[in-house]
C-alpha cells in the first residue's frame, strides 16, 4: 500500500473522499488491522474490505492455496518430514519443509517450542524475480511458486532471494527444487491436503483454500481472538502460510 | 560389661556410617532417570528427577497402578494415546489441569521431538536435512 500522490489537494482544509480513504488505510496497515499484520498489533487480523473486489484482490487466486501453522501443537514427531520426502523424492540432504526448535531457558514452564517452516508461496514472491530463466514462477491459476526444472541452470540466485531459505539445490534432477503444496503429486491428482498436513497428527499444519470464506484456514485467520502472523513480514513478499498458537 | 557396650557401640557406630551414604545415594539413583517413550512418536521425555527429587513425589504414587514398574512396557499397549490421557489415564491421572499442567497444554513441556530424542541419543541432528 502507498500513498496515492496523484490525488494531493492543495486546499488541505477539504481533503477529498479518496484522499480520506487512503489515510484511514494508512492507519490500518500502520495499526495492523489488515490479515497477517505485524506481531506487535493487538488486534492483527480484523479485514476491513469496502468491497467484494477489495476482498478478491487479497487472495487473487482461485483457489488460494494457504497453509495455517498452529505453533504450539508442533512436537517435532517429524511425520510430514517423512511424508514429504517419500511424497516428492525429497533426497537426504536436501528438503522442502522443516521444523526450526527454539528454546527459551528462562522461561516459566514449557521452554521449548517447535516451528514448522515451508516454502511461503508468497504473492510478492523474490525468488520468481530473481530468476534469470524464468524456471521459477507464479501459477496463475492457484499462485503456488513452481519451478520448471528443464529452465533450471542452477544459478541458485533464488536460494539467496529467499527470505525463508526454502529451497535446496538437487543434484538428482539437476534444478532447484521445492515444496509446491504437493500440487505435482496430490492436489494435481485430487487429493485435498498436501502430504505433510494428511500426516500431522496433531493439527499443527492445517491446509486449506483462502479464497473460500468458509475454509476453516480462512476463519482461523479472520479472527480476533488469537493472534495470527506471517514470518518475516518486513521482506515484504506476502506470504500464504500464517501462524498463530490455538 | 564395659567392653561389651564398647563394641556395640562401634557396632551401632559402624552399621550408622554404612546405612547413610546408601540412603543419600538411594535419592539420587534408586529413581528410574530419565524415560523417553518413542511409541506412538518420536518422543516424549518423563524425567524420574523432576517428579521424585524436585516434587518429592513417592514410587507408590504412580507404580505399579498406574505405570508397571518396568520402564516402556505402557508403550505396548494400544491405549497408551493423547485421548487417554485425557480420559485420566497414565500421564492424565495426575496431569489432568489441576493437580498438575494438563495434558491438552504445553505439549512441548513433555514432547522433545525428534530432535530432542537424537540430541539425548548422542546423534547429530541433520541441519537443514530431512
Amino acid at each position: 500500500m502507498k500513498i496515492n500522490h496523484e490525488n494531493s489537494n492543495d486546499d488541505m482544509n477539504t481533503p477529498s473522499k479518496m484522499q480520506r480513504r487512503e489515510f484511514l488505510k494508512l492507519g490500518f496497515m500502520i495499526t495492523g488491522v489488515f490479515a497477517g499484520g505485524t506481531v506487535l498489533s493487538l488486534a492483527s487480523n480484523i479485514d476491513v474490505f469496502a468491497s467484494p473486489e477489495e476482498f478478491a484482490a487479497q487472495y487473487p487466486y482461485k483457489p488460494h492455496y494457504s497453509m495455517l501453522i498452529r505453533q504450539n501443537r508442533c512436537i517435532d514427531c517429524e511425520l510430514c518430514l517423512k511424508a514429504c520426502a517419500e511424497t516428492n523424492e525429497v533426497p537426504s540432504y536436501g528438503y522442502r519443509t522443516n521444523i526450526l526448535e527454539r528454546i527459551v531457558p528462562d522461561a516459566l514452564g514449557q521452554k521449548r517450542e517447535f516451528i514448522p517452516v515451508l516454502c511461503n508461496q508468497c504473492n510478492n514472491p523474490p525468488c520468481v524475480r530473481v530468476c534469470p530463466t524464468k524456471a521459477s514462477y507464479k501459477d496463475k491459476t492457484n499462485g503456488i511458486v513452481t519451478i520448471e526444472r528443464r529452465k533450471c541452470i542452477g544459478c541458485k540466485g533464488c536460494v539467496l532471494a529467499c527470505p525463508y531459505n526454502a529451497r535446496y539445490f538437487s543434484e538428482e534432477v539437476h534444478s532447484i527444487d521445492k515444496c509446491d503444496f504437493c500440487f505435482d503429486k496430490r492436489l494435481s491428482k485430487g487429493e485435498e491436503l498436501t502430504a505433510c498436513a494428511a500426516a500431522c497428527p496433531t493439527g499443527a499444519r492445517t491446509f486449506g483454500d483462502i479464497s473460500d470464506p468458509q475454509d476453516f484456514v480462512f476463519k482461523m485467520i479472520h479472527q480476533i481472538h488469537n493472534p495470527v502472523w506471517v514470518l518475516i513480514e518486513g521482506a515484504g513478499s506476502k506470504p500464504n502460510v500464517f501462524y498463530m498458537k490455538a | 560389661m564395659k567392653k561389651e557396650m564398647i563394641c556395640l557401640f562401634v557396632i551401632i557406630l559402624f552399621v550408622a556410617v554404612m546405612i547413610v551414604p546408601v540412603k543419600l545415594v538411594a535419592s539420587e539413583e534408586e529413581h528410574g532417570g530419565d524415560i523417553i517413550y518413542t511409541i506412538p512418536l518420536k518422543s516424549v521425555l518423563f524425567s524420574h528427577k523432576k517428579h521424585v527429587e524436585d516434587f518429592e513425589m513417592d514410587c507408590d504414587s504412580c507404580h505399579d497402578d498406574i505405570f508397571e514398574m518396568e520402564s516402556l512396557a505402557v508403550q505396548q499397549k494400544n491405549d497408551f494415546t493423547m485421548e487417554s490421557l485425557y480420559d485420566g489415564k497414565y500421564c492424565g491421572a495426575c496431569h489432568d489441569g489441576s493437580t498438575a499442567f494438563a495434558s491438552n497444554s504445553q505439549c512441548a513441556r513433555c514432547h522433545i521431538g525428534v530432535k530432542g530424542y537424537n540430541r539425548l541419543m548422542g546423534k547429530e541432528t541433520g541441519e537443514g536435512g530431512h
